[in-house]
Protein backbone atom coordinates (compact mmCIF):
# COMPACT_ATOMS: atom_id res chain seq x y z
CA UNK A 1 0.00 0.00 0.00
CA UNK A 2 2.85 2.45 0.62
CA UNK A 3 2.77 3.70 -3.13
CA UNK A 4 -0.38 5.50 -2.14
CA UNK A 5 1.20 7.46 0.09
CA UNK A 6 3.17 10.48 -0.65
CA UNK A 7 4.61 13.86 0.86
CA UNK A 8 4.04 16.79 -1.22
CA UNK A 9 4.50 20.33 -1.04
CA UNK A 10 4.26 23.69 -3.08
CA UNK A 11 6.81 24.79 -5.80
CA UNK A 12 5.69 28.44 -4.95
CA UNK A 13 6.94 29.62 -1.87
CA UNK A 14 4.06 32.49 -1.36
CA UNK A 15 1.73 29.33 -1.35
CA UNK A 16 3.90 28.00 1.25
CA UNK A 17 3.73 30.43 3.33
CA UNK A 18 0.18 30.87 3.29
CA UNK A 19 -1.02 27.72 3.12
CA UNK A 20 -0.94 24.67 6.20
CA UNK A 21 1.76 22.67 5.81
CA UNK A 22 3.27 22.94 2.66
CA UNK A 23 0.12 23.98 0.72
CA UNK A 24 0.16 21.20 -1.89
CA UNK A 25 -3.42 21.66 -1.76
CA UNK A 26 -3.42 24.77 -3.00
CA UNK A 27 -1.23 23.98 -5.64
CA UNK A 28 -3.02 21.00 -6.97
CA UNK A 29 -5.97 23.74 -7.18
CA UNK A 30 -3.89 25.75 -9.04
CA UNK A 31 -2.71 22.93 -11.36
CA UNK A 32 -6.30 21.68 -12.28
CA UNK A 33 -7.38 25.35 -12.86
CA UNK A 34 -3.95 26.43 -14.77
CA UNK A 35 -4.69 22.69 -17.19
CA UNK A 36 -8.09 23.45 -17.72
CA UNK A 37 -9.16 19.97 -15.95
CA UNK A 38 -11.60 21.64 -13.92
CA UNK A 39 -14.24 24.66 -14.29
CA UNK A 40 -13.70 26.06 -10.88
CA UNK A 41 -12.54 25.05 -6.98
CA UNK A 42 -15.22 25.49 -4.30
CA UNK A 43 -13.49 25.79 -1.24
CA UNK A 44 -13.97 27.94 1.83
CA UNK A 45 -12.36 31.53 2.43
CA UNK A 46 -12.08 33.05 5.38
CA UNK A 47 -14.84 36.13 6.25
CA UNK A 48 -14.43 38.31 8.47
CA UNK A 49 -12.37 36.22 11.40
CA UNK A 50 -11.53 32.29 11.92
CA UNK A 51 -14.75 31.66 13.20
CA UNK A 52 -16.50 32.65 9.82
CA UNK A 53 -15.95 30.60 6.39
CA UNK A 54 -17.69 31.43 3.46
CA UNK A 55 -17.84 28.93 0.40
CA UNK A 56 -16.26 30.45 -2.63
CA UNK A 57 -16.44 28.87 -6.24
CA UNK A 58 -13.24 29.98 -7.20
CA UNK A 59 -12.35 29.96 -10.94
CA UNK A 60 -9.14 31.85 -11.15
CA UNK A 61 -5.92 30.10 -10.38
CA UNK A 62 -4.34 33.48 -8.52
CA UNK A 63 -7.16 33.50 -6.43
CA UNK A 64 -6.57 30.02 -4.70
CA UNK A 65 -3.99 31.78 -2.49
CA UNK A 66 -7.06 33.73 -0.56
CA UNK A 67 -8.73 30.74 0.58
CA UNK A 68 -5.85 28.98 2.00
CA UNK A 69 -5.93 27.72 5.72
CA UNK A 70 -8.07 25.54 7.20
CA UNK A 71 -11.37 26.73 9.39
CA UNK A 72 -12.28 24.19 12.21
CA UNK A 73 -14.57 27.13 13.88
CA UNK A 74 -16.68 26.83 10.78
CA UNK A 75 -18.44 23.77 10.20
CA UNK A 76 -20.23 24.00 6.56
CA UNK A 77 -21.26 21.27 4.23
CA UNK A 78 -20.04 21.10 0.35
CA UNK A 79 -22.17 18.36 -0.66
CA UNK A 80 -25.69 19.83 -1.15
CA UNK A 81 -23.79 23.40 -2.93
CA UNK A 82 -22.29 21.59 -5.64
CA UNK A 83 -25.54 19.31 -6.42
CA UNK A 84 -27.87 22.30 -6.23
CA UNK A 85 -26.05 25.04 -7.89
CA UNK A 86 -22.93 23.41 -9.58
CA UNK A 87 -24.34 20.50 -11.11
CA UNK A 88 -23.31 21.88 -14.53
CA UNK A 89 -20.01 22.17 -13.92
CA UNK A 90 -16.47 20.64 -13.35
CA UNK A 91 -15.38 21.29 -10.15
CA UNK A 92 -13.04 20.50 -7.80
CA UNK A 93 -13.48 20.45 -3.94
CA UNK A 94 -12.20 20.56 -0.92
CA UNK A 95 -14.10 18.18 1.35
CA UNK A 96 -13.73 17.22 5.19
CA UNK A 97 -14.49 13.30 4.98
CA UNK A 98 -17.90 14.29 6.19
CA UNK A 99 -18.15 16.22 3.15
CA UNK A 100 -16.97 13.79 0.97
CA UNK A 101 -19.52 10.94 1.92
CA UNK A 102 -22.13 13.63 1.41
CA UNK A 103 -21.40 13.71 -2.16
CA UNK A 104 -20.10 9.87 -2.31
CA UNK A 105 -24.11 9.30 -1.01
CA UNK A 106 -25.38 12.44 -3.63
CA UNK A 107 -23.79 10.61 -6.34
CA UNK A 108 -25.19 7.05 -5.78
CA UNK A 109 -28.54 9.32 -6.01
CA UNK A 110 -27.69 10.84 -9.12
CA UNK A 111 -27.32 14.20 -8.16
CA UNK A 112 -23.84 14.65 -8.41
CA UNK A 113 -21.88 13.15 -12.07
CA UNK A 114 -18.61 11.65 -10.79
CA UNK A 115 -17.14 12.45 -13.63
CA UNK A 116 -17.49 15.82 -13.08
CA UNK A 117 -15.90 15.58 -9.72
CA UNK A 118 -12.48 16.04 -8.08
CA UNK A 119 -12.77 15.50 -4.27
CA UNK A 120 -9.48 16.50 -2.59
CA UNK A 121 -10.24 15.46 1.23
CA UNK A 122 -8.65 17.02 4.07
CA UNK A 123 -8.29 14.74 7.27
CA UNK A 124 -10.40 16.28 10.03
CA UNK A 125 -10.02 15.51 13.79
CA UNK A 126 -13.74 17.36 14.15
CA UNK A 127 -14.85 21.23 14.25
CA UNK A 128 -16.23 23.60 16.60
CA UNK A 129 -19.30 25.63 16.35
CA UNK A 130 -18.47 29.17 16.07
CA UNK A 131 -20.11 30.65 18.96
CA UNK A 132 -19.43 27.67 21.23
CA UNK A 133 -15.40 28.21 20.48
CA UNK A 134 -15.87 31.83 21.15
CA UNK A 135 -16.98 31.43 24.52
CA UNK A 136 -15.10 28.68 25.20
CA UNK A 137 -11.70 31.28 24.27
CA UNK A 138 -12.62 33.89 26.15
CA UNK A 139 -13.39 31.25 29.07
CA UNK A 140 -10.68 29.03 29.12
CA UNK A 141 -7.94 30.30 27.23
CA UNK A 142 -8.40 34.03 28.84
CA UNK A 143 -8.31 35.26 25.41
CA UNK A 144 -10.14 37.85 23.68
CA UNK A 145 -11.60 35.74 20.52
CA UNK A 146 -11.38 38.58 18.24
CA UNK A 147 -7.61 38.62 18.55
CA UNK A 148 -7.21 34.52 17.48
CA UNK A 149 -5.41 34.79 14.03
CA UNK A 150 -5.47 30.89 13.81
CA UNK A 151 -6.83 27.80 15.15
CA UNK A 152 -5.21 24.35 14.88
CA UNK A 153 -6.78 20.58 16.59
CA UNK A 154 -3.65 19.05 16.83
CA UNK A 155 -2.62 15.99 19.19
CA UNK A 156 -5.71 15.92 21.03
CA UNK A 157 -5.22 19.82 21.88
CA UNK A 158 -7.27 22.93 20.43
CA UNK A 159 -4.56 25.38 19.56
CA UNK A 160 -5.16 28.87 19.06
CA UNK A 161 -2.46 31.58 17.62
CA UNK A 162 -2.67 34.81 18.46
CA UNK A 163 -1.83 38.16 15.96
CA UNK A 164 1.79 38.46 18.27
CA UNK A 165 2.56 34.77 17.54
CA UNK A 166 1.93 32.96 20.14
CA UNK A 167 0.52 29.54 20.91
CA UNK A 168 -1.64 28.32 23.06
CA UNK A 169 -3.50 25.09 23.53
CA UNK A 170 -6.09 22.94 26.26
CA UNK A 171 -6.24 19.63 26.15
CA UNK A 172 -9.67 18.84 23.51
CA UNK A 173 -10.66 16.34 26.47
CA UNK A 174 -11.45 18.82 29.23
CA UNK A 175 -12.86 21.11 27.38
CA UNK A 176 -15.27 18.40 26.34
CA UNK A 177 -16.22 17.30 29.60
CA UNK A 178 -17.21 20.72 30.33
CA UNK A 179 -19.71 20.99 27.01
CA UNK A 180 -17.17 22.76 25.07
CA UNK A 181 -14.99 21.57 22.53
CA UNK A 182 -16.29 19.96 19.67
CA UNK A 183 -19.65 19.61 17.77
CA UNK A 184 -20.88 16.51 19.37
CA UNK A 185 -21.36 14.70 15.72
CA UNK A 186 -18.03 15.42 15.41
CA UNK A 187 -17.12 13.57 18.69
CA UNK A 188 -18.96 10.36 17.34
CA UNK A 189 -17.27 10.48 14.03
CA UNK A 190 -15.28 7.92 13.20
CA UNK A 191 -13.82 8.84 9.53
CA UNK A 192 -10.87 10.77 10.20
CA UNK A 193 -9.14 10.20 7.05
CA UNK A 194 -11.25 10.77 3.84
CA UNK A 195 -10.61 7.87 1.91
CA UNK A 196 -14.13 8.08 -0.05
CA UNK A 197 -12.21 11.16 -1.56
CA UNK A 198 -9.79 11.43 -4.51
CA UNK A 199 -6.96 12.21 -2.07
CA UNK A 200 -6.96 12.56 1.66
CA UNK A 201 -4.71 15.30 2.45
CA UNK A 202 -3.33 16.25 5.83
CA UNK A 203 -0.04 17.32 8.30
CA UNK A 204 -0.58 13.98 10.18
CA UNK A 205 2.47 11.49 9.70
CA UNK A 206 4.38 14.62 7.31
CA UNK A 207 7.13 16.62 8.42
CA UNK A 208 7.66 20.13 8.84
CA UNK A 209 6.75 22.07 5.43
CA UNK A 210 5.23 19.41 3.75
CA UNK A 211 1.72 17.38 3.33
CA UNK A 212 0.96 13.74 3.59
CA UNK A 213 -1.51 12.86 0.96
CA UNK A 214 -2.80 9.30 0.38
CA UNK A 215 -4.34 8.68 -3.09
CA UNK A 216 -7.03 6.95 -3.20
CA UNK A 217 -8.47 6.80 -6.56
CA UNK A 218 -7.29 6.46 -10.27
CA UNK A 219 -8.19 9.88 -10.66
CA UNK A 220 -6.44 11.11 -7.52
CA UNK A 221 -2.71 9.44 -8.65
CA UNK A 222 -3.28 11.23 -12.38
CA UNK A 223 -4.12 14.63 -10.37
CA UNK A 224 -0.99 14.30 -8.43
CA UNK A 225 1.27 12.82 -11.16
CA UNK A 226 0.06 15.88 -13.27
CA UNK A 227 0.58 18.48 -10.70
CA UNK A 228 4.03 17.12 -10.46
CA UNK A 229 5.21 16.89 -14.03
CA UNK A 230 3.74 20.14 -14.66
CA UNK A 231 5.83 21.73 -11.44
CA UNK A 232 3.32 23.21 -9.07
CA UNK A 233 4.50 20.28 -6.03
CA UNK A 234 7.53 18.51 -5.53
CA UNK A 235 7.00 15.00 -3.92
CA UNK A 236 8.67 12.71 -2.13
CA UNK A 237 8.51 8.75 -0.31
CA UNK A 238 7.41 9.35 3.30
CA UNK A 239 9.52 7.37 5.72
CA UNK A 240 7.96 4.18 7.35
CA UNK A 241 7.94 6.06 10.61
CA UNK A 242 5.61 9.03 9.35
CA UNK A 243 3.26 6.05 7.83
CA UNK A 244 3.67 4.66 11.35
CA UNK A 245 2.88 7.85 12.89
CA UNK A 246 -0.09 8.66 10.58
CA UNK A 247 -1.84 5.44 11.38
CA UNK A 248 -1.26 5.82 14.94
CA UNK A 249 -2.81 9.31 14.86
CA UNK A 250 -5.64 8.18 13.27
CA UNK A 251 -5.99 5.12 15.83
CA UNK A 252 -6.05 7.12 18.42
CA UNK A 253 -8.85 9.47 17.13
CA UNK A 254 -10.59 6.88 15.87
CA UNK A 255 -11.24 4.79 19.28
CA UNK A 256 -12.31 8.17 20.35
CA UNK A 257 -14.97 8.40 18.17
CA UNK A 258 -15.89 5.08 19.19
CA UNK A 259 -16.10 5.54 23.02
CA UNK A 260 -18.64 8.77 22.27
CA UNK A 261 -20.49 7.02 20.37
CA UNK A 262 -21.02 4.47 22.68
CA UNK A 263 -21.17 7.56 25.63
CA UNK A 264 -23.75 9.02 23.32
CA UNK A 265 -25.67 6.35 22.46
CA UNK A 266 -25.77 4.41 25.10
CA UNK A 267 -24.80 5.89 28.46
CA UNK A 268 -25.97 9.07 28.14
CA UNK A 269 -28.70 8.49 25.48
CA UNK A 270 -31.77 10.30 25.79
CA UNK A 271 -34.58 8.58 27.72
CA UNK A 272 -38.07 7.75 25.78
CA UNK A 273 -39.29 10.51 27.97
CA UNK A 274 -36.73 13.27 26.96
CA UNK A 275 -36.98 12.81 23.71
CA UNK A 276 -40.82 13.48 23.79
CA UNK A 277 -40.07 16.67 25.70
CA UNK A 278 -37.31 17.38 22.53
CA UNK A 279 -39.94 16.38 20.00
CA UNK A 280 -42.70 18.80 21.91
CA UNK A 281 -40.24 21.85 21.06
CA UNK A 282 -40.22 21.21 17.36
CA UNK A 283 -41.96 24.07 15.50
CA UNK A 284 -42.10 22.29 12.31
CA UNK A 285 -39.53 24.98 10.44
CA UNK A 286 -38.13 22.18 7.95
CA UNK A 287 -34.81 23.44 8.83
CA UNK A 288 -33.45 20.12 9.10
CA UNK A 289 -34.54 18.92 6.22
CA UNK A 290 -33.74 22.06 4.30
CA UNK A 291 -29.91 21.80 5.45
CA UNK A 292 -29.47 17.86 5.15
CA UNK A 293 -27.39 17.07 2.12
CA UNK A 294 -29.12 13.97 1.58
CA UNK A 295 -32.65 15.01 1.40
CA UNK A 296 -33.19 16.11 -2.06
CA UNK A 297 -37.01 15.35 -3.30
CA UNK A 298 -38.65 17.85 -5.30
CA UNK A 299 -41.86 17.35 -3.98
CA UNK A 300 -41.33 16.57 0.14
CA UNK A 301 -43.93 14.17 1.27
CA UNK A 302 -43.68 16.01 4.72
CA UNK A 303 -45.26 18.29 3.02
CA UNK A 304 -48.02 16.50 1.92
CA UNK A 305 -51.89 16.90 2.90
CA UNK A 306 -51.84 13.49 4.27
CA UNK A 307 -49.09 14.40 6.86
CA UNK A 308 -50.37 18.25 7.72
CA UNK A 309 -50.74 18.89 11.35
CA UNK A 310 -52.57 21.23 13.02
CA UNK A 311 -50.52 24.68 13.00
CA UNK A 312 -50.49 25.44 16.93
CA UNK A 313 -49.38 22.22 18.33
CA UNK A 314 -46.00 20.71 17.84
CA UNK A 315 -45.86 17.85 14.87
CA UNK A 316 -46.36 14.46 15.64
CA UNK A 317 -42.98 12.80 15.72
CA UNK A 318 -43.06 9.68 13.81
CA UNK A 319 -45.23 11.62 11.29
CA UNK A 320 -42.77 14.14 11.07
CA UNK A 321 -38.81 12.96 12.44
CA UNK A 322 -40.01 9.36 12.10
CA UNK A 323 -40.58 10.35 7.98
CA UNK A 324 -37.19 11.59 7.45
CA UNK A 325 -35.51 8.81 9.38
CA UNK A 326 -37.22 6.75 7.08
CA UNK A 327 -36.34 8.72 3.90
CA UNK A 328 -32.41 8.99 4.59
CA UNK A 329 -31.59 7.58 8.09
CA UNK A 330 -29.51 4.49 6.64
CA UNK A 331 -27.64 7.21 4.33
CA UNK A 332 -27.04 9.51 7.57
CA UNK A 333 -23.86 10.87 7.22
CA UNK A 334 -23.47 12.63 10.23
CA UNK A 335 -22.54 16.06 9.23
CA UNK A 336 -24.48 17.72 12.14
CA UNK A 337 -25.98 20.38 9.88
CA UNK A 338 -29.67 19.29 11.07
CA UNK A 339 -28.78 20.01 14.63
CA UNK A 340 -26.36 23.20 14.26
CA UNK A 341 -29.73 24.83 12.27
CA UNK A 342 -32.37 23.75 14.75
CA UNK A 343 -33.71 26.89 16.12
CA UNK A 344 -35.01 25.09 19.24
CA UNK A 345 -31.87 22.84 19.72
CA UNK A 346 -33.39 19.23 19.46
CA UNK A 347 -30.35 16.69 19.37
CA UNK A 348 -31.80 15.90 16.04
CA UNK A 349 -28.41 14.39 14.39
CA UNK A 350 -28.12 11.87 17.58
CA UNK A 351 -31.08 10.37 16.23
CA UNK A 352 -30.19 10.13 12.97
CA UNK A 353 -26.18 9.03 13.21
CA UNK A 354 -28.04 6.15 16.08
CA UNK A 355 -30.36 4.91 12.97
CA UNK A 356 -27.43 4.52 10.64
CA UNK A 357 -25.77 2.93 12.96
CA UNK A 358 -28.23 0.41 13.71
CA UNK A 359 -28.85 -0.28 10.18
CA UNK A 360 -25.56 -0.71 9.57
CA UNK A 361 -25.49 -3.12 12.28
CA UNK A 362 -28.10 -4.81 10.79
CA UNK A 363 -27.07 -4.73 6.49
CA UNK A 364 -22.93 -3.70 6.74
CA UNK A 365 -23.77 -0.56 4.62
CA UNK A 366 -22.22 2.69 5.96
CA UNK A 367 -22.99 5.67 4.59
CA UNK A 368 -20.75 7.65 2.46
CA UNK A 369 -18.47 4.78 1.51
CA UNK A 370 -17.58 2.83 -1.06
CA UNK A 371 -19.58 2.13 -4.44
CA UNK A 372 -22.45 0.21 -3.34
CA UNK A 373 -26.05 2.00 -2.85
CA UNK A 374 -27.81 1.94 0.35
CA UNK A 375 -29.71 -1.71 0.14
CA UNK A 376 -33.25 -0.34 0.53
CA UNK A 377 -32.41 0.95 -2.56
CA UNK A 378 -31.42 -2.39 -4.42
CA UNK A 379 -33.64 -4.40 -6.24
CA UNK A 380 -31.84 -7.80 -5.69
CA UNK A 381 -33.66 -10.43 -3.91
CA UNK A 382 -31.91 -11.12 -1.09
CA UNK A 383 -32.95 -11.10 2.71
CA UNK A 384 -31.46 -9.97 5.73
CA UNK B 1 -58.35 -10.37 22.25
CA UNK B 2 -59.88 -6.65 23.88
CA UNK B 3 -62.98 -5.75 21.89
CA UNK B 4 -61.50 -2.06 21.99
CA UNK B 5 -58.25 -2.80 20.02
CA UNK B 6 -57.94 -1.59 16.38
CA UNK B 7 -56.01 -2.93 14.07
CA UNK B 8 -55.14 -2.12 10.60
CA UNK B 9 -53.94 -4.86 8.11
CA UNK B 10 -52.53 -4.02 4.89
CA UNK B 11 -52.84 -7.05 2.75
CA UNK B 12 -51.49 -8.07 -0.27
CA UNK B 13 -53.94 -8.78 -2.84
CA UNK B 14 -52.45 -11.92 -4.23
CA UNK B 15 -51.99 -13.78 -0.96
CA UNK B 16 -52.97 -12.42 1.92
CA UNK B 17 -56.04 -10.93 1.12
CA UNK B 18 -56.71 -14.19 -0.90
CA UNK B 19 -55.86 -16.13 2.79
CA UNK B 20 -58.33 -13.62 4.52
CA UNK B 21 -60.53 -14.47 1.51
CA UNK B 22 -60.34 -17.81 2.10
CA UNK B 23 -61.09 -17.90 6.07
CA UNK B 24 -64.28 -16.19 5.34
CA UNK B 25 -65.30 -18.85 2.80
CA UNK B 26 -64.69 -21.21 5.17
CA UNK B 27 -66.74 -19.23 7.75
CA UNK B 28 -63.63 -18.86 10.33
CA UNK B 29 -64.10 -16.43 13.15
CA UNK B 30 -61.93 -13.89 12.76
CA UNK B 31 -61.25 -10.60 15.21
CA UNK B 32 -63.88 -7.77 14.38
CA UNK B 33 -60.93 -4.96 14.80
CA UNK B 34 -58.53 -5.85 12.35
CA UNK B 35 -59.41 -3.26 9.34
CA UNK B 36 -57.91 -5.47 6.37
CA UNK B 37 -56.38 -2.73 3.64
CA UNK B 38 -55.66 -4.33 0.21
CA UNK B 39 -52.83 -3.20 -1.64
CA UNK B 40 -51.40 -5.01 -4.94
CA UNK B 41 -48.53 -5.95 -3.29
CA UNK B 42 -46.54 -6.01 -0.09
CA UNK B 43 -43.91 -4.02 -2.17
CA UNK B 44 -46.24 -0.75 -2.06
CA UNK B 45 -46.09 -0.77 1.43
CA UNK B 46 -43.42 2.26 2.62
CA UNK B 47 -42.72 3.16 6.35
CA UNK B 48 -44.85 6.61 6.12
CA UNK B 49 -48.26 4.66 5.20
CA UNK B 50 -47.13 2.51 8.76
CA UNK B 51 -46.41 5.87 10.67
CA UNK B 52 -49.58 7.11 9.38
CA UNK B 53 -51.25 4.61 10.66
CA UNK B 54 -50.16 4.95 14.44
CA UNK B 55 -50.54 8.29 14.05
CA UNK B 56 -54.48 8.41 13.29
CA UNK B 57 -54.78 6.28 16.43
CA UNK B 58 -54.34 2.53 15.12
CA UNK B 59 -52.67 0.21 18.39
CA UNK B 60 -51.26 -2.07 15.94
CA UNK B 61 -50.27 -2.17 12.45
CA UNK B 62 -49.55 -5.43 10.87
CA UNK B 63 -48.48 -5.73 7.07
CA UNK B 64 -48.92 -9.53 5.38
CA UNK B 65 -47.35 -10.17 1.94
CA UNK B 66 -46.75 -13.40 -0.11
CA UNK B 67 -44.28 -15.72 0.84
CA UNK B 68 -40.56 -15.18 0.42
CA UNK B 69 -40.13 -16.41 -3.44
CA UNK B 70 -43.72 -16.46 -4.40
CA UNK B 71 -44.04 -12.39 -5.04
CA UNK B 72 -46.57 -12.16 -8.41
CA UNK B 73 -44.58 -9.07 -8.99
CA UNK B 74 -40.96 -11.33 -8.56
CA UNK B 75 -39.05 -9.21 -6.04
CA UNK B 76 -42.19 -6.39 -4.19
CA UNK B 77 -41.76 -8.76 -1.12
CA UNK B 78 -37.79 -8.54 -0.42
CA UNK B 79 -38.12 -4.92 -0.73
CA UNK B 80 -41.02 -4.66 1.84
CA UNK B 81 -39.07 -6.39 4.05
CA UNK B 82 -36.06 -4.28 3.83
CA UNK B 83 -38.19 -1.59 4.56
CA UNK B 84 -39.89 -3.38 7.58
CA UNK B 85 -36.57 -3.43 8.68
CA UNK B 86 -35.55 0.37 9.53
CA UNK B 87 -39.49 0.89 10.00
CA UNK B 88 -39.06 -1.32 13.22
CA UNK B 89 -36.03 0.34 14.25
CA UNK B 90 -37.59 3.76 13.89
CA UNK B 91 -40.36 3.20 15.72
CA UNK B 92 -38.65 1.59 18.35
CA UNK B 93 -36.78 4.65 18.74
CA UNK B 94 -40.27 6.33 19.70
CA UNK B 95 -41.30 4.48 22.18
CA UNK B 96 -43.88 2.48 20.35
CA UNK B 97 -43.72 -1.41 21.46
CA UNK B 98 -41.99 -3.29 18.91
CA UNK B 99 -44.72 -5.73 19.42
CA UNK B 100 -47.29 -3.27 18.17
CA UNK B 101 -45.99 -3.93 14.40
CA UNK B 102 -45.62 -7.23 12.87
CA UNK B 103 -45.19 -8.39 9.27
CA UNK B 104 -45.57 -11.86 8.31
CA UNK B 105 -45.75 -13.97 5.20
CA UNK B 106 -49.03 -15.38 4.31
CA UNK B 107 -50.02 -17.25 1.21
CA UNK B 108 -53.87 -17.53 -0.06
CA UNK B 109 -54.37 -21.23 1.02
CA UNK B 110 -53.26 -20.56 4.44
CA UNK B 111 -57.00 -19.20 6.46
CA UNK B 112 -54.58 -16.70 8.20
CA UNK B 113 -54.79 -15.73 11.26
CA UNK B 114 -53.03 -15.25 15.00
CA UNK B 115 -52.99 -11.56 14.97
CA UNK B 116 -51.63 -9.65 18.19
CA UNK B 117 -52.57 -9.74 21.73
Amino acid sequence: MSENYVLAKSSEAAITENGACGGAVSSIFQYLLANDIVDGVLTLSKGEDVYDGIPRFVTDPAEILETCGSLHCAPTMVADLVSKYLSDKRVAVATKPCDAKGINELVKRHRIDPEKIITVGLNCGGTVIPETAQQMIEKFYDVDPSKVVKEEIDKGQFIIELEDGSEKGIKIDDLEEQGYGRRTNCQRCNLKVPRNADIACGKWGSEPGWTFIEINSEKGQEIVDGAKSEGFIETKGPSEKAIEIRSKVEGIMIKMGKRFQNTQFEDNYLSAEEWKEQWNKCIKCFACRDVCPICWCNECELEKEYFKDSEDSAPDPLGFQGVRLSHMSFSCINCGQCEDVCPMEIPVSKIYHKLQCVYNDLTGYEAGLGDEKPPLYSPQKENF
Amino acid sequence: MAEDVKIVGFCCNWCCYGGADTAGTARMQYPPNVRIIRVMCSGRINPSLIFKAFREGADGVFVGGCHIGDCHYDAGNYKWNRRALITKAIIKEFGIDEERFRFEWISASEGENSKEQ
